[in-house]
């Protein structure tokens, strides 16, 4: 790199943490997810307005080409590693296993009718959704599929905690079968990405199932077992928090290496790793919370904004699409998830709460269609209709799990700092 | 009038599952004792074929251990012995189903389930697992009771609170587990460092505040009742304390589901003590609803 590629790298990773930052707390005002303010930052850095209003700083700062960009992209890579350790971390097979039928239930058919009306859409009605990008219809199917079927465990756990349902049965019904959509979701994906460069050849799907299925078995059972005799000995002979930290994520680097190697993507190493990792009776809370501060305040900030760097959001709208993509999501989702919980013995409301609650996709949504988009099996205005339907879905998830459990709608507090208005209007009622 | 679930103390009925090993005298010690404890009726339950050798030397054992009394009796069935001594105490509503126990077993039959332990995940009355049942009598000083936020605890309260006094213990720890992954999950979306702590403080207050309600409402008589907060897995953490405290008996909820080889190959619960017995395990298991 040259001294002012060197120069250019700083301020851009600079201006990205800053400006994500400012703007993504912003959004946490208004009780949104912090990653939308971290796309609107991208948005703005991007191609889609500071590449209109001032092309050369674009190109020069903020750019995904030359060596500049090569280093971004690769922080990118590092980043969505990482970011999928920490989704690994979340899951907790004791608790989708403590949940019983319930959860099961509501996480199987949760899954299963997503997976089915996701993929019958985009096999029979592709063009509608963009197109296939040129790739073999299976597999835009089966990722569609896919989208369709992942929650987003951490927004869902803080909307139950805001609305003080995180341990009642519902709540953690909710938490279980999300736990389980993820864990199978991420595997389906991870197949899908496998297929990408082999096709539908049922041979190489079943090599890829294979080996994918393997890989999890054993590193969530010898795997597992191993790091829990490891962790003490890191957690008494290396330095605190620096040896967990180095052992944590060098586990997760070297799954990432280990997958894409044997032909599955990187994703994956890391989010089985992560899950062995976070189901060890020595990982403590504060190692958690390191690590998660680490990554979700450095690491997907600068995912998050470089996503705008890549793709002009405003060019890529596509109104009918994202109409398409919303709706289906929300559909599929309510009558998997709602359906599967009603069949497990809650009540017509109750189902109704833990389908809204589990149809928020948030980050791991964006994360999954940039892949996909890296990838070649999407659109760029797929992506964008994926990320508007993530954030939106997200937003709902709270307002519409407290209408059907309490029967009531309240403001968001944060919406009554910033728009004072609202609770003048309320006392004027 | 269907009544809420209570404690299964006083256990009125004991069943002793006993089999032919070299530690039959000492499990038939340890029933002696808990019958002068607890007082109720015994039933000596062996599965397997019957020999008339085998009779007469269990006879003479019962005999030897004044457990030959009117209100005790012996049960001899033939099958699975899993199924069987469970088909027996359901029938015999037993309120306590007594077995002698390995420390830890070998990871093939653990995984695969050995019969005392498979008592204790299927049994759907109180289980008491006897570590290492003794000829000679062993005092109940410490005893370590799952205090966390579950219907079940308070019922296990009661019950380990009521075995403390029968057994003149000294010292009852009721230990809160605080799941570590559960507190990071929802710590995860709140970035800000005071919300974090306020959102953790907020399920701690409401824990703590339901077990002091539960301790309150309990007769604790004289007895030294400490209680104590600890990070980590649930059934791990207060596994390890009542190894680390040198605990007589670990008093655990009972499980919420049933229990089977997955939940041996990603353990939970209760599942982390009977992986490695730190002591004596007493599971609860609430008594059926009485109808009036």
């Amino acid at each position: 790199m040259t001294h002012s590629e060197i120069i250019n790298l700083f301020l851009a990773l600079g201006i990205m943490l800053l400006l994500g930052r400012i703007i993504g707390e912003f959004f946490r005002k208004l009780k949104m997810p912090l990653v939308v303010g971290e796309l609107v930052a991208g948005i703005i850095l991007g191609p889609s307005l500071l590449g209109k209003f001032l092309p050369v700083a674009n190109q020069l700062v903020f750019t995904t080409n030359g060596n500049l960009g090569m280093v971004i992209n690769g922080i990118g890579s590092i980043s969505v590693v990482m970011l999928l350790f920490v989704a690994g971390m979340e899951v907790e097979l004791s608790v989708i296993r403590q949940q019983g039928k319930t959860a099961f239930k509501a996480s199987f058919v949760g899954l299963i009718i997503p997976l089915i009306l996701g993929f019958g859409t985009a096999y029979f009605y592709h063009d509608l959704l963009g197109g296939t990008a040129g790739k073999d219809v299976v597999v835009f199917a089966l990722f569609m599929g896919t989208a369709m079927a992942i929650s987003a465990l951490p927004i869902i756990a803080r909307t139950l905690m805001d609305l003080n349902l995180f341990k009642t049965k519902v709540g953690m019904i909710i938490i279980a079968a999300a736990m389980f959509d993820d864990l199978i979701g991420w595997i389906l994906f991870s197949v899908v990405l496998g297929m990408i460069n082999t096709g539908s050849d049922p041979f190489h799907f079943l090599y890829t199932l294979g080996y994918t299925l393997l890989y999890a078995i054993l590193m969530l059972t010898g795997g597992r077992i191993i790091i829990n005799k490891t962790l003490p000995w890191a957690q008494r002979n290396l330095s605190w928090p620096g040896g967990v930290l180095a052992f944590s994520l060098g586990l997760a680097f070297l799954g990432a290496a280990f997958t894409e190697k044997i032909g599955i993507h990187a994703i994956f190493g890391a989010f089985i790793a992560g899950i062995a990792v976070g189901d060890s009776v020595h990982f403590t809370e504060k190692a958690r919370d390191i690590i998660h501060q680490f990554v979700t305040n450095i690491f997907a900030p600068l995912f998050f904004v470089a996503i705008g760097f890549k793709i002009d959001f405003i060019q890529n709208f596509d109104l009918q699409l994202v109409s398409i993509v919303l709706i289906l999501a929300i559909v599929c989702k309510l009558l998997g998830a709602g359906l599967g919980a009603y069949w497990g013995g809650l009540t017509a409301k109750e189902s109704m709460a833990v389908g809204f609650g589990m149809n928020a996709r948030g980050a791991m949504e964006i994360v999954l269609g940039l892949l996909a988009l890296q990838a070649g099996v999407i659109t760029a205005p797929l992506f964008v209709a994926l990320v508007i339907m993530a954030v939106v879905t997200s937003i709902m998830a709270g307002p519409m799990l407290q209408y059907f459990l309490t029967g009531e709608i309240k403001v968001a507090t944060g919406l009554k700092e910033i728009i004072p208005f609202i609770d003048e209007e309320k006392a004027s009622e | 009038m269907i009544q809420e679930k209570k404690s299964p103390f006083p256990f009125k009925k004991i069943a002793v599952a006993i089999g032919f090993t070299p530690r039959i005298e000492a499990v038939l010690a340890e029933s002696y004792r808990l019958q002068q404890l607890f007082g109720g009726d015994l039933i000596f339950i062996h599965i397997g074929e019957k020999s008339l050798q085998q009779e007469q030397y269990l006879k003479h054992l019962l005999h030897r251990f004044e457990l030959d009394g009117p209100n005790n009796k012996l049960i001899w069935e033939q099958g699975d012995p899993v199924d069987q001594i469970i088909s027996i105490c359901e029938i015999e509503q037993v309120d306590l189903l007594v077995a002698g126990a390995l420390v830890k077993e070998s990871v093939l039959k653990y995984i695969l389930g050995g019969i005392a332990r498979n008592l204790c995940r299927k049994a759907k009355c109180s289980v008491l697992m006897l570590r290492e049942p003794d000829i000679i009598s062993k005092p109940i000083k410490h005893i370590v009771v799952e205090g966390s936020d579950h219907p079940k605890t308070e019922t296990t309260i009661e019950t380990a609170i009521n075995v403390a006094k029968a057994t003149h213990a000294e010292h009852v720890y009721v230990i809160q587990e605080e799941d570590a992954g559960k507190m990071a999950l929802i710590r995860s979306e709140s970035i800000n460092s005071n919300e974090s702590e306020t959102r953790k403080e907020q399920v701690v207050s409401e824990e703590v505040t339901r077990l002091n309600e539960i301790l309150a409402f309990t007769d604790c008589g004289t007895l030294q009742v400490t209680t104590e907060r600890l990070e980590g897995k649930p059934g791990y953490v207060i596994t390890k304390f009542a190894r680390e405290h040198h605990a007589d008996l670990l008093v655990l909820n009972s499980p919420d589901t049933k229990l089977n080889i997955i939940d041996r190959v990603f353990p939970h619960d209760i599942e982390f003590a009977l992986a490695d017995l730190p002591c004596d395990l007493l599971i609860v298991h609430s008594t059926k609803p009485e109808i009036e």
